[in-house]
């Protein structure tokens, strides 16, 4: 009974006793719907579903992952797919064709999701009702071959009268949690018991958690979220993305431990909409700026340079912080860029990495690059001290001062909500399965000569705290009742 | 604090090692007495569940050995305890402490495990995987660094990293007992715990195991979100720990399923452990963004 308990379908292995059919018996599969339906609620479908998922998991942990800013770029992915080219030598295009660079947006990943998805849905549709019957009307009476071969049987003799006996094991098993419902079968009593009835409901809990994170994570795809959000301390930058929010970096501020390393950097904001202030705040790692439902994270820092453009008559073209957020490949120049308001010039900021020299900038000096449009080669190259104007396709270049940016990440995700909903359901329904297991069990309470016979019954899933607890139930009944005589 | 510390581990690593040994000489006495025991006993009750009953001898260096055990646990304990109150913050920010306090995990639960199964045999896996890791920790760097921003978050971490070592803790004793259910045959061998009570442990402690991972995961993204503006990134350190966690679910189900029952699901204990070091030692072979001090 046991290994047919533990190896049966499922449905039995919840239950051998509640003669509700998966639909396995009886029912011929006739159509394809039917056919997919069984697929699709089949354990060693789900139990496929999830392995797979899990190898492909682990092809995304080994195997390099294009970033998600390149994929989307042809040109970007070409570069990017040389550079791993040396690591993966001919694997490489097989790899790329398989789209295993990007294996949790390509088609088998989406796919099996998909699958799944049904298949946790399926599952939840076919045992919801079971679980239902099983909590609101267990059945209460069982038949005598059940309580001879149940995983757990006992049998205890007394002298007491079965209406007694009844009662006292009913109170024994109140005493320990147990709900029962009294019963009759012939001149039979009797008696069926359980205790955390509902928690069966942790596993479609647990289920269906999962269809919540999955679809807040699509969700979340209507969203935006920009990594390289940086503003020059002292200006104001658009965050665009269809929001009309605009965000002041007021002021910014670092502190490093004696080797080197940050230890707190810290900005001030202003968030304003539609122009008006309406949330400051001073943001740090771990501890973001929320505005709605778009938020604002301490990212990255780095210098910036205050530039002012003027044209022939004086009056300024571009006036702004320019943070210097790329490093040259020797990492010895920190560059910005900006493109000119009202015409197709190109400016590149470039100064000296903190600590560094160079020999043709100096410490306190800026360098303009100014190209017209596409052009690969500078239309003027000049190096400025500090207030210095310098006269470019008749502009006047100035850098006015060094600042600092501070770089933000700002993201918006309508599928959060719902994500952390799901963990909530998903933690709770796990919970809920194994730390409050669910226990059945039934009695038949005979007349028997001289007193009553008790067979009381239970299945387990080789579970010893049930074992031992049933064990103690039993001797504490057996105590409590005068033995049968002879006995 | 940190002299205590030091002194502290050392202890716990050696009354690893000892409370290893007394486990192993005992079961290779109870082995060798075995024999006379078997026309005696004919590989009743005594021969499965408590196992090292063999002789007298072997019974009493096996209770030293959960003495020391015990020991163990508490000397590793008291290290960790110690290293928190010297460096100010739960001792789970770089692979030595956190190598610490997983073998301290592992021993906890083994010991759980112990008393309610009396099963010490399962104490040959499970004791050389925490001397493994303590011995690892001699190996890294135990300085305590000054923490970077992202792990200054002091409750999240320390919930996250404390929940992964019940995790972890389990998985090992789960693996144990995996173990010996693989190196005998489907009817068992003489001088192991019966296949069907390690089937049970393996259950049970992936069932302790399992809803810890799950808050590690879920944690770890709740953190994710508050430090770098996303609950989930698919870095590889994150992807590693659902990848494991994809397993661990996998075990569940295959364990009701005819044709996985047994020894397949025994196996996916085995390759689940194998993910959870994976994920574990990531670090060396992903540049993702958990990188802890004493690894650069
Ligand atoms: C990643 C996906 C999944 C997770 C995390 C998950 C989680 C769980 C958990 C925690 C349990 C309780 C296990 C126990 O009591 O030992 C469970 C049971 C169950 N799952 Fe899933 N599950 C997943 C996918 C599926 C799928 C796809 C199906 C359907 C084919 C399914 C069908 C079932 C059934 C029928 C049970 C009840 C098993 C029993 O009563 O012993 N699950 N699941």
């Amino acid at each position: 009974m046991s290994q047919s308990v533990r190896t049966g379908t499922l449905i039995n292995a919840q239950d051998p006793l509640d003669d509700v059919e998966s639909g396995e018996l009886g029912l011929p599969v006739t159509d394809l719907a039917d056919r997919l339906w069984h697929v699709f609620i089949s354990m060693r479908t789900g139990l496929a579903l999830i392995l797979f998922l899990a190898l492909l998991g682990l092809v995304g942990a080994l195997v390099a992952q294009v970033p998600a800013g390149l994929a989307a770029d042809p040109v970007s992915y070409r570069q990017w797919l040389e550079g791993v080219r040396p690591k993966y030598g001919g694997w490489t295009n097989v790899l790329d064709a398989l789209g295993l660079f990007a294996v949790f947006s390509s088609v088998w990943f989406k796919g099996t999701v998909v699958l799944l998805s049904t298949s946790l849905v399926a599952c939840s549709i076919n045992r919801t009702p079971l679980l239902w019957r099983q909590a609101v009307h267990p059945r209460t009476v069982v038949s005598h071959g059940f309580l001879e071969h149940a995983p757990l049987a006992e049998q205890i003799n007394s002298a007491a009268a079965p209406a007694a006996a009844s009662a006292a094991l009913e109170q024994q098993l109140r005493a320990r949690g147990y709900r029962t419902i009294a019963g009759a079968d012939g001149r039979d009593l009797a008696l069926y018991a359980d205790r955390f009835r509902w928690a069966p409901f942790g596993t479609v809990v647990a289920h269906l958690s999962l269809i919540f994170i999955l679809a807040g994570a699509v969700l979340g795809t209507t969203g935006f979220r920009v990594e390289d959000f940086a503003i020059t301390v002292g200006s104001r930058v658009a965050v665009g993305n269809g929001t009309s929010l605009e965000v002041e970096a007021v002021s910014f501020s670092d502190s490093y431990y004696e080797d080197g390393r940050p230890s707190d950097y810290a900005s001030r904001l202003v968030v304003y909409d539609g122009g008006v202030p309406v949330a400051e705040q001073t943001i740090r790692v771990n501890d973001p700026l929320r505005y709605g439902d778009v938020t604002f994270f301490q990212s990255f820092f780095g210098p910036a340079a205050d530039v002012r453009v003027v044209n022939a008559t004086g009056g300024a073209v571009f006036e702004g912080g320019v943070p210097l957020m790329w490093g040259s490949a020797d990492e010895t120049k920190s560059i910005g860029r900006f493109g000119v308001p009202d015409t197709n010039l190109v400016v590149y900021v470039v100064g000296v990495a903190s600590g560094r020299v160079d020999p043709t900038i100096q410490a306190g000096q800026m360098q303009f690059e100014v190209y017209e449009g596409n052009a690969t080669t500078p239309i003027a190259v000049e190096v400025v001290d500090q207030g210095q104007q310098v006269e470019i396709a008749g502009l006047g270049f100035t850098f006015e001062r060094e600042r600092q940016y501070t770089g933000l990440i700002a993201s918006r995700d309508p599928g959060a909500p719902l994500v952390w909903l799901g963990t909530i359901l998903l933690v709770g329904g796990v919970a809920l399965v194994f730390f409050f297991p669910s226990r059945r069990l039934w009695a038949r309470i005979r007349p028997a000569s001289g007193g009553s016979a008790i067979q009381v019954a239970a299945i387990t899933r080789h579970d010893v705290t049930f074992e031992a607890a049933f064990g103690s139930l039993i001797d504490d009944v057996r105590r409590g009742l005068d033995p049968a005589p002879g006995a | 604090m940190f002299k205590m510390s030091e002194y502290s581990f050392v202890a716990g690593l050696l009354a690893a090692g000892l409370a290893f040994l007394c486990y192993a000489v005992a079961m290779i006495l109870a082995r060798s007495s075995g024999a006379q025991r078997q026309t005696l006993a004919a590989a009743g009750a005594g021969g499965g569940t408590v196992t090292m009953t063999g002789s007298r001898g072997a019974a009493q260096l096996a209770t030293y050995g959960t003495l020391i055990a015990w020991l163990a646990f508490a000397f590793l304990a008291a290290s960790l305890v110690f290293r928190t109150i010297a460096v100010g913050h739960g001792p789970f920010s770089n692979m030595y402490e956190f190598s610490v306090s997983f073998a301290w995990g592992a021993i906890g639960v083994y010991l759980y495990f112990e008393r309610r199964y009396h099963l010490r045999t399962l104490g040959l896996v499970v004791l050389p995987i925490a001397i493994a890791l303590l011995v690892y920790a001699t190996t890294i760097p135990a300085n305590a660094d000054p923490l970077v921003p992202a792990l200054q978050n002091n409750l999240l971490l320390t919930v996250h990293v404390a929940t992964a070592i019940v995790a972890y803790g389990s998985f090992s004793v789960a693996f144990g007992a995996a173990l010996m259910y693989l190196i005998q045959p489907e009817t068992g061998r003489r001088g192991l715990p019966r296949p069907a009570i390690l089937d049970e442990i393996s259950y049970r402690a992936v069932v302790i195991g399992f809803p810890f991972l799950t808050l590690v995961i879920v944690l770890g993204a709740l953190w994710a979100e508050v430090a770098w503006g996303r609950y989930w990134g698919w870095d590889p350190k994150e992807t590693a720990s659902l990848v494991t966690w994809l397993i661990y679910g996998a075990y569940l189900h295959a364990r009701v399923v005819r044709a996985w029952h047994g020894r397949r699901a025994a196996w996916l204990l085995v390759v689940g452990f194998g993910a959870t070091l994976f994920t574990y030692f990531g670090n060396y072979f992903f540049q993702g963004l958990h990188s802890y001090a004493g690894l650069d």
